[in-house]
């Protein structure tokens, strides 16, 4: 299990390796990527906030509910903050079972509730302006 | 009994802006609560959202705008996380 809040680049292999184990027939990994559009205009780039402090506690916390619906998994999570360009890569979500289905299964649960409960924001430079993203809501910066 | 407890305030993102602050020391009567602890900043920086839209955590952990706070504690107003498109 391990989870990180960083401003360094991502390093998704190393993630996978971490809940790679000889047990495990299937490693699902969930990378999300800096866009390069969004509501129909031109994303420059993005920055990411986060409350480092308590992100990191909700992310062990989602992984142990990940354990209590599929015990035999094992969770690795990160998330970048700072500046991002297009293309690098924000989030991973990496887990390991025995096999696929439930691979799959808790690795798109896992990356649902990171984006519900982990107490980070992005901030999205674009063509029309600077908005905070807050769920669907796009606020401009300073209103 | 206090006449006042001594509690941190952190704010984040867009609510860091708004407030101006990243954090601040606030006085509040024992036994208040959080929407009380919120109201009190909301008095000190009126650019602040009301209520509904913001959450609160108390120690690192969400919680009710309900719950009582106590001396030392940490508290955090937080804008709705950045979700995304599923």
């Amino acid at each position: 299990m391990r989870y990180d809040v960083t401003t360094a680049p991502i390093d998704v292999r190393e993630l996978e390796a971490a809940v790679v184990h000889p047990g495990a027939g299937a490693v699902c990994t969930f990378s999300g990527i800096v866009r390069d559009n969004s509501r129909g205009q031109t994303v420059t780039h993005l920055d990411y906030e986060a409350y480092a402090e308590m992100a990191v506690p909700q992310m062990r916390k989602i992984g142990q509910e990940i354990r209590d619906r599929w015990p035999e998994a094992r969770v690795a999570m990160a998330h970048r903050t700072g500046h991002l360009e297009i293309g690098e890569v924000s989030v991973v979500v990496a887990v390991s079972c025995p096999h696929r289905a439930e691979a799959f299964e808790a690795c798109r649960w896992g990356i649902d509730r990171l984006k519900e409960s982990v107490p980070i924001w992005k901030k999205e430079h674009a063509a029309d302006g600077t908005f905070w993203i807050e769920g669907e809501d796009a606020k401009p910066v300073g209103r | 009994m206090a006449v006042a407890i001594a509690v941190r305030v952190r704010f984040f993102a867009r609510l860091r802006e708004l407030a101006g602050v990243e954090t601040e020391t606030l006085q509040i009567a024992p036994n208040s609560s959080l929407a009380d602890a919120y109201d009190a900043l909301r008095a000190r920086h009126s650019s602040l959202p009301a209520r509904d839209g913001v959450r609160g955590a108390v120690n690192q952990e969400f919680a009710g705008w309900s719950e009582r706070v106590s001396e030392g504690d940490e508290l955090a107003f937080i804008p709705p996380v950045s979700g995304g498109r599923r």
